[in-house]
């Protein structure tokens, strides 16, 4: 086995030994396989399809709250077809479960011909939304003939969803308003006001099971002959749960933003502190080797630094130059340094009388000889703390800076989902816990992470520390 | 050393910084491109007259004069600069392109600095207290329960971010109890009419408690945390052992001799943290609706309103740079060492 894995299997089975170290640790472990697996563990883009209607709880609320009231994706399989009327000749060609080519012609008498699709509700809530596609293509006709959509509650009621249209001409037909629970004008249209507390979907759909019948009909007169190509026929229900964390308000799956966020925070929280520590280590190795008047000009320069409030001159800055998650980064690292470049200083300036460094220069070593073989490892047990603790500030601020609604717009951090949970919910006092709580637990925790492996590794490496006992 | 030059010397730290921030809110506000001495959005706004425009370029001295035809002659950096400071010493923020009244005036009248002031009161008082007295009896009882249960308490509310406490707070005491308003700092039917002061008191009350709760848990942590560590210290010392053995009671040692010499470090950092604790206030404030300045920035950033925004920055940069005054003062009059020098 080689030797750096001995090292770091020794390493960590120090570390675990502590109790509150091996929980940071496995918090740790759990956030970066979330962020190197996300693609695997959810097949879903943060920011694009939409899953299942707004606002939709997670999936196991039905096992706490009892299924009623809630429901679930659903959509009519597909068509069938039916005629009547004698003399009435059909030829379906090209079927699939949503569409098909119908070449009718009817003999003396008038005729329907149906297109149906029946679907057995399960659920015992209404649906969010629906939405339903009827699209034709019509071609040859030599006489005028009718359509209709309708919605069949077997057995109770029929309720029209695209009047009956007459369609002469050749060309492709769709119905106006187009059904969709979402559109005003659709709502108005069944007689409901066109956004309310009862929608469409809870108006067509009742909350229990029953068996439904989506039909589109063609009414036909006698002597007639035609093409029409029915390029879509569907109808899909949007539930009001689904999958382990819920939906937001467009529709898009928070299970998978949290995830995808996982990278975003580590990137973050790690390269902010990259930028910190290395600037700090810079900073306070000069300071504190170099002496007198670099050490004087320096920490009047950190001093200052530590003097201005950072979220206003980050909110600020953000708000003249613009988002943009680099720059976010960037000031983040640029503001997080001070503390470390003082440690770092004054850890220097004590080992700077040591024999050991004498011994060098007596060899005749360089500064930068010095400060890289010499001074160097021995500061590195001070970057433990500062690292872990730098992660977490860098991670929580720029949550916040995108709560306050300066985040870069482009991509969809933890604090973005918090931000936009609050704004659907601030008018409404109606916050979607299953929106709130996933995104701030997980900051929480992966600067809880940090925090204690920091704690831990401070008491084990620290050489001031370790002194005291 | 002596107290008087130690003073001196921080008095002389503080003006070093006070021009650093002035310098630095000039290099945001007038330098970076898209401010232009805070006209820039108006200059392009069809309903700001040449007059008010003439007015402003004065005011904000971005016009070292004018020529003939009355267009703008602009200023170099180091004449606006000038104008610019003694704005910023005379506190003349200028109007607030939003409102049209001065930035003072608009803080003070509407009520928005008192509220500020409140919240950050109450929540620093209560912190702090709460902070002290549970980290006095951590360190005290090191190593048991009490200790480690209250130090994993600290570091899990010092982790949360502050706007999450609040809308959990929301979600918990306004959606689901009730028990709370979930925002603003007043009903909004007090418009009409305010009611006697009793109950005025108890309603504001209702609306100051959730804002002042977010804000004190987040702060109570680090004063908790660093009570028990400076107290451990102090605990370790021979004195202490000596008026145990004096038959002093437990709650005398802890109190009137350990936590006066473990106190340097707490009372430093708390008035160093003051940065830290009005950057929350403007989370809060803005979770919590409640109007005040940290409010006012925000918004004020979403207007676009530079006057005000150039204000805040200065106001804030200016009560943190207080705070550290305030804090080594109080350090060399406490610290003995430096008296003695």
């Amino acid at each position: 086995m080689p030797f750096w894995l001995v090292r770091l299997k020794n390493f960590l089975a120090i570390l675990l030994k502590n109790k509150l170290a091996a929980t940071g640790f496995f918090f740790l472990v759990f956030f970066i396989f979330l962020a190197i697996a996300a693609p695997l563990l959810t097949p879903y883009n943060p920011s694009g399809s939409v899953v299942s209607g707004k606002f939709d709880a997670p999936d196991w609320v039905t096992v706490v709250n009892g299924p009623s009231g809630y429901s679930k994706n659903i959509a009519f399989p597909g068509l069938s077809i039916n005629q009547s009327g004698s003399g009435l000749n059909v030829v379906a060609s090209g079927q699939t479960p949503t569409s098909v080519n119908l070449h009718i012609v009817s003999g003396g008498q008038a005729g329907t011909v149906q297109l149906l699709e029946s679907l057995t509700y399960p659920y015992l809530g209404s649906p969010r939304s629906i939405s339903g596609l009827a699209n034709l293509v019509v071609s040859g006709l030599n006489n005028p003939f009718t359509v209709n959509v309708y919605l069949e509650r077997v057995g109770e009621a029929k309720i029209n969803l695209w009047y009956p249209t007459v369609i002469n001409a050749t060309r492709t037909y769709a119905p106006n308003p187009a059904i969709d629970s979402a559109l005003g004008a659709f709502n108005t249209q069944l007689g409901l006001p066109s956004s309310g507390v009862i929608d469409a979907a809870s108006y067509l759909f009742a909350p229990r099971a029953a068996n439904y019948n989506y039909v589109m009909q063609f009414a036909v007169p006698s002597s007639f002959s035609g093409t029409i190509k029915v390029t879509q026929f569907s109808m899909t229900l949007l539930g009001t749960t689904w999958g382990i964390l819920g939906t937001d308000s467009g529709g898009h799956d928070i299970f998978t933003q949290i995830v995808y966020g996982a990278r975003l925070s580590l990137i973050v929280g790690l390269v902010a502190t990259g930028i910190s520590i290395g600037f700090g280590l810079i900073i306070g190795l000069m300071a504190g080797y170099l002496g007198k008047i670099v050490d004087e000009v320096l920490m009047r320069f950190t001093d200052m630094l530590l003097v201005i409030p950072n979220l206003p001159l980050l909110i600020v800055l953000v708000a003249t130059i613009g988002p943009s998650l680099l720059y976010i980064i960037l000031f983040l690292g640029f503001f997080g340094w001070q503390g470390f470049a003082r440690v770092v200083r004054s850890q220097v300036l004590s080992l700077r009388e040591r024999p050991f460094i004498e011994a060098a220069k007596a060899s005749g070593a360089g500064t930068g000889y010095i400060l890289v073989r010499h001074v160097f490892p021995n500061i590195v047990s001070l970057t433990y703390v500062s690292l872990a603790l730098s992660v977490p500030a860098a991670i929580v601020g720029e949550a916040a800076l995108s709560f306050l609604g300066l985040g870069d717009p482009t991509t969809i951090t933890w604090g973005q989902m918090l931000q936009r949970a609050d704004q659907a919910g601030i008018n409404t006092a109606n916050l979607a816990w299953w929106w709130i709580i996933p995104p701030g637990v997980a900051i929480a925790l992966i600067s809880l992470s940090f925090i204690l492996l920091g704690y831990a590794m401070d008491e084990m490496f620290n050489p001031r520390l370790r002194r005291r006992r | 050393m002596g107290f008087r030059t130690y003073l001196i010397k921080r008095l002389i730290n503080t003006v070093i910084l006070l021009l650093f921030v002035i310098v630095l809110n000039f290099a945001i506000f007038e330098l970076l491109p898209g401010t232009q001495g805070s006209i820039a959005n108006l200059i392009q706004n069809p309903r700001v007259s040449d007059v008010q425009l003439h007015h402003l370029e004065i005011v904000y001295g971005i016009c070292s004069g004018f020529d003939s035809a009355g267009k703008c002659i602009p200023a170099s950096v180091w004449d606006k600069f000038s104008v610019y400071f003694v704005r910023m010493i005379t506190f003349n923020f200028g109007d607030s392109q939003q409102t049209g009244h001065s930035v003072v005036s608009d803080m003070i009248t509407t009520g928005r600095l008192a509220n500020t002031l409140l919240l950050l009161g109450v929540s620093t008082v209560v912190a702090l207290v709460i902070g002290i007295f549970l980290g006095v009896f951590a360190a005290a009882k090191r190593g048991r329960i009490f200790d480690s249960g209250w130090v994993t308490v600290s570091l899990t509310t010092t982790a949360l971010p502050t706007f999450f406490m609040g809308l959990i707070f929301i979600l918990v005491f306004t959606q689901w109890l009730g028990w709370f308003p979930g925002g603003g700092v007043t009903p909004s039917d007090w418009i009409r009419g305010v009611p006697p002061l009793s109950t005025q008191i108890l309603v504001r009350l209702q609306y100051l408690f959730l804002p002042a709760l977010t804000l004190t848990l987040f702060f109570y942590g680090g004063n908790l945390l660093l009570t028990r560590a400076t107290m451990g210290e102090a605990l370790t010392e021979d004195y202490i052992t000596t008026a145990r053995a004096k038959g002093l009671s437990e709650r005398t040692v802890l109190f009137k001799h350990a936590l006066k010499n473990a106190s340097l470090p707490i009372v430093t950092n708390a008035a160093l943290s003051f940065g830290f604790l009005l950057t929350g206030a403007i989370i809060t404030e803005t979770v919590f609706n409640w109007d005040g300045l940290g409010l006012w920035l925000f918004k004020a950033i979403g207007w676009k309103d530079f006057p005000v925004m150039q204000a805040m920055f200065f106001i804030i940069a200016l009560c943190v740079i207080a705070a550290n005054l305030a804090s080594d003062i109080i350090y060399g009059m406490i610290d003995p060492r430096i008296k003695y020098e």
